[in-house]
């Protein structure tokens, strides 16, 4: 154990005694260094693994359980077998309608969203005045997102007497009850979820600060211009930044949950158009009292999910480029 | 390294203890700690929170902490805690939830256990479910149509007489406001609560729900719904899509907002309708069918007191509601909050302090007493079906489905959410 | 482009940053325009200028509860705090590993630390309340506060990973060379350099702590631990009559915290390699 690097005794010490850092390099041996690497790891890791254990893993695997058996919250549960499952792609069409609204949103709102915040964040990176300024400002509705008062100011904006209506009626367009219509409510929401691009905004503009200037000034004597500059450092050297946006909305925006509670008031309409899968999962769990089926329904999304950041993370292969590559 | 072990160590070792500590914070101060949850406003907060204040000074043995949640998350937070053995001791619940809570073992029975002698026995019936008090009901609310008057005059209507007047006279005054007003004024707004529903079943005889299961033909919900299109189609009322809009939010009713003539709002609301609009708003039983006997009107309770199955201060619980329910101190406080209370005795004690609107309510009720149908307890499985109705109401409002189609998908789901 | 255009297009930009701005913020600007209304006024007068003015909103709903808004403005204060700190302690330490060193499971414990973001949290409350009531910690801000210390929101464990992969190994061989350990090359090589990571940490960690409705309704049921997004439903009352004024009012006061956190925190996001001059 006294060969184990140093992090370990001197966690509440910021810095590390030079000579006992300096004795963990000292023996070079390839086995013991991967072996002390790995102490450290683990060191490292340590509070996370107490959480996953104790916070994350054990309601995972209850809820897994409970995936098997017909638990209503209020009562014992008994075990179905796969009934839950076999009900979910057999019988349940709301089940199918959640899904496909759910995928809708999820193709639509994710790109135009990343889009969006990618875009604003390189006008807002660098070379104008007041650009603290405008970047508190573009962040503010992310702030406002899920806010109860947003089932009130989308109808201000979407309703019938709303603000897009009075703006289409200079037109001679009579109005229309966007939020509130079946064919419509879904664009409201994903609009809703554009409008709230803060978050990925916030991680782009990091993210482009973190790419070296003197890259720039270095393409500058070259003679480059400003896009082949964006073409040749700015997007490959954001890549990362961007797969982890794309992984991350993807997965945030099939768990959508409260702007769909909120604006649809908590049952996914009108005629289930804004039935978001984690909405519809809600209601089976806490209004109708089938968390056994709910459960069931968590862990199938979890496979689509899963499935779907496998396969992002196989396609970074081929566009993700990494600083620790060599 | 040994440092962080050993913390980890400290640390799983301080959890693990919590754990197997017991968890008996009731008796703090050697006061019995009673849990009481509701859901509701600030105002009501501020109510609730004042009577909590009384009781406790009346009982100084009991710490009475209040629970308080809106409605959005009440039935999930509820059933969270029942599912974690920690549910309130006293909780609010509503109609639709009664069933499931009674069929599932969490409620006590509270036959003999809170003093119920003086309450409205027929009110009191709809707190029993197979022969057993498991809940006490607040006080209760009618579902009416609410005029303005002004409005239906200015528009050289009369208001007739509503012990007599038909769907048909309903929407054809409706749609003459409408027109008066170029459509700046509707002529009502209508809604698709389930009670509307049921009202217009009873005019014909039928019930909603009858043996578990539902009791109406596909034929009546299809000539709701035919109700529905046509009070949209003459203009009497708003788009589907508009009435949406103001869903259940009274404050944004258009009678609230003076937009409409006639509408539809449990009583309890009168007040808000009333405060929103500045202007005279009245109760009107509801139009009848042709030919039918009676208006349909009943009585709902607007909420339960319920006492948890589980709980280990039975005494001091029972006390509480009893107190809320019989205590004109309570009644004094709480007034109309929870529906008119279901005491007469608290009634008549608090009957100068109720709002005009309240006391305009009182009479109503009074009034149709000697015609109400019974309380029908919703069947386990039902707190599904608002969202089931208004489903299938709005498939057919916004032309997703035929009604014919939609009648049968209705029935179907809601049988087999009732059979569940 | 010719010298004589090369202003304009900088004004275009502001213009466009501007008209831009207010249109993202029209429903910002009606609420605030909402909360200095009358209450009556609120829906029966659609437009963005109010008629009447009156701060009427805004101490009523200050008092209209059980505590003064600032109590529960306090009460969020300190949950959001230390789940800022929690979050920046777990989690750039569980990134470091994942970034930096090899251990035996990584990719095993690296995918379960990415599925663990994918399952919804409403089928895994129930289990996770049972576990909190046992050890009686209901009521009390732990939790909410000590996943945070044991990184829970592997969110950000992915967030620091990924941008501590964006930074060349070199610095960390730079740092052995000199003797520096994995915890010194982590504390003074990994963390300088991501600031910007840190700080989106922090700001994001803020903000949806504060905002988070959904724990804070689930675990702080007592009058006295209510946080800012549960005392706000209380206005709101589907079944009846909502405090819409006093609901904007509040709802603009309690956008204040984090909207200072996000002004005070933005610098740092943008203040990252470049200003550090790496090589």
């Amino acid at each position: 154990m006294t060969l184990s690097p140093a992090p370990a005794g001197t966690t509440e010490v910021p810095v590390t005694p030079p000579e006992k850092a300096g004795a963990s390099h000292l023996g070079r041996l390839k086995g013991s260094r991967s072996r002390s690497q790995a102490w450290a790891a683990y060191l490292f890791l340590a509070p996370w693994f107490i959480g996953l254990f104790a916070i994350t893993i054990g309601p995972m695997i209850a809820s897994l359980y409970l995936s098997f058996t017909d638990y209503s919250l209020l009562s014992e549960a008994h075990w179905v077998g796969l009934d839950n499952y076999e009900k979910m792609f057999v019988q349940d069409d709301r089940f199918m309608t959640s899904l496909k609204v759910t995928t809708t949103y999820v193709v639509v709102s994710v790109p135009l969203q990343l889009a969006f915040a990618l875009g604003l964040a390189l006008v807002l990176d660098r070379g104008l005045r007041g650009l603290s300024f405008y970047r508190s400002i573009f962040y503010l509705p992310s702030l406002l997102g899920g806010s109860v008062a947003i089932s009130i100011l989308w109808r201000k904006i979407f309703g019938v007497d709303g603000i897009v209506n009075s703006f289409l009626g200079l037109f001679g367009y009579e109005g229309h009850g966007w939020v509130t219509s079946p064919d419509t409510a879904l664009w409201t929401l994903i609009i809703l979820h554009v409008w709230t691009f803060g978050a990925p905004m916030v991680i782009f503009l990091a993210g482009l600060r973190q790419i070296p200037q003197s890259l720039y000034e270095a393409a500058s004597v070259d003679g480059a211009g400003r896009w082949r500059n964006f073409r040749s450092i700015t997007l490959p050297l954001l890549t990362p930044i961007i797969f982890f946006n794309l992984v991350l909305e993807v997965i945030k925006s099939f768990q959508s949950f409260t702007q769909s509670f909120i604006v649809s008031g908590g049952n996914g309409g009108p005629v289930d158009s804004t039935l978001f899968y984690t909405l519809y999962l809600y209601i089976k769990g806490f209004k109708n009292y089938e968390m056994g089926y709910a459960a069931g329904m968590a862990w199938v999304l979890l496979l689509i999910i899963a499935a779907l950041t496998g396969v992002n993370f196989l396609m970074s292969r081929f566009w993700v480029f990494y600083g620790d590559e060599k | 390294m040994k440092r962080i072990l050993a913390a980890t160590a400290v640390t799983l070792v301080a959890i693990s203890a919590t754990a197997c500590g017991s968890d008996d914070d009731s008796d703090s101060g050697g006061k019995t700690k009673v849990v009481f949850s509701y859901w509701g406003s600030d105002a009501r907060q501020k109510l609730t929170e004042s009577a909590i204040a009384t009781f406790e000074g009346k009982n100084p043995t009991i710490d009475v902490e209040g629970d308080f949640s809106d409605w959005d998350s009440y039935y999930e937070k509820l059933a969270t805690k029942t599912a974690a053995g920690d549910a309130p001791d006293v909780m609010s619940i509503e109609i639709r939830g009664l069933a499931e809570y009674a069929g599932r073992a969490t409620l006590a029975d509270l036959t003999g256990k809170v003093n119920t002698a003086d309450l409205d026995q027929d009110v009191l019936k709809a707190g029993q479910v197979d022969g057993k008090q498991y809940a006490i009901p607040t006080g209760v609310n009618a579902f009416p149509m609410i005029v303005n008057r002004a409005t239906v005059e200015k528009a050289g209507q009369k208001v007739p007489d509503d012990t007599a007047w038909t769907w048909d006279e309903y929407i054809s005054i409706a749609q003459k406001v409408t027109e008066k007003n170029d459509g700046k004024v509707w002529g009502t707004e209508y809604n698709e609560n389930p009670a509307f529903l049921q009202l217009f079943a009873a005019q014909r005889g039928e019930q909603f729900y009858k043996d578990d299961k539902i009791g109406m033909s596909e034929q009546t919900v299809k000539d709701w719904w035919i109700l529905l299109q046509k009070i949209i189609s003459t203009k009497a009322g708003p788009s589907a899509a508009q009435m949406l809009e103001t869903g259940t939010n009274v404050d944004q009713a258009l009678l609230a907002t003076n937009a409409s003539a006639f509408g539809s709002w449990w009583s309890n609301q009168l007040t808000t309708l009333s405060k929103g609009s500045g202007q005279e708003l009245d109760l009107l039983r509801m139009p009848k069918a042709e030919g039918a006997t009676t208006a349909g009107m009943f009585l709902q309770p607007a909420m339960y007191y319920t006492i948890s199955s589980k709980t280990e201060k039975a005494d001091a619980a029972q006390k509480f509601v009893d107190f809320l329910v019989n205590d004109p101190e309570a009644g004094a406080i709480l007034l109309s909050d929870r529906g008119l209370p279901t005491n007469p005795k608290v009634v008549a004690a608090i009957k100068d302090k109720l709002t005009p609107a309240d006391q305009k309510v009182l009479t109503f009720i009074d009034s149709i007493r000697s015609e109400l149908s019974p309380i029908a307890i919703p069947p386990k499985g039902s707190m599904e079906m608002e969202d089931i109705l208004k489903r299938a109401t709005d498939s057919v409002l916004f032309d997703k489905a035929t009604a014919d189609d939609a009648a049968k998908a209705f029935l179907t789901e809601a049988n087999a959410a009732l059979t569940k | 482009m010719p010298a004589l255009f090369r202003p304009a297009p900088r004004l275009v930009r502001h213009l466009l940053l501007i008209v831009a701005g207010l249109f993202m913020l029209y429903p910002l600007l009606w609420m605030v325009s909402s909360s200095l209304k009358p209450e009556e006024l609120i829906f029966r007068e659609p437009g963005l200028v109010p008629t009447a003015v009156t701060a009427e909103n805004y101490t009523q709903g200050w008092d209209a509860l059980k505590h003064s808004f600032g109590y529960y403005l306090w009460n969020s204060a300190v949950i959001t705090s230390l789940a800022v700190i929690g979050n920046l302690v777990a989690c750039s330490l569980a990134a470091y590993a994942f970034a930096r060193l090899e251990f035996p499971l990584k990719k095993m414990w690296f995918a379960i630390m990415l599925g663990s973001i994918m399952l919804p949290h409403h089928v895994t409350v129930v289990p996770q309340y049972i576990v909190f009531a046992k050890i009686d910690w209901i009521n009390t801000i732990w939790p909410i506060v000590v996943p945070k210390f044991l990184a829970t929101d592997a969110f950000f464990i992915f967030l620091m990973v990924q941008f501590i992969r964006t930074l060349p190994r070199e610095l960390d061989e730079a740092a052995a060379i000199d003797g520096a350990g994995y915890w010194r090359t982590f504390v003074q090589v990994i963390l300088p350099l991501c600031v910007p990571a840190l700080a989106t940490t922090a700001i994001f960690t803020f903000i949806w702590t504060w905002n988070d409705f959904f724990t804070q309704n689930l675990y702080l049921t007592n009058s006295d631990n209510l946080t800012v997004p549960v005392a706000l439903r209380q206005f709101m009352d589907t079944g009846g009559d909502s405090s819409w004024g006093p609901l904007f009012a509040m709802s603009i006061i309690s956008l204040g915290p984090i909207f200072g956190f996000f002004l005070a925190g933005q610098k740092y996001l943008v203040q990252g390699v470049a200003t550090t001059g790496l090589k």
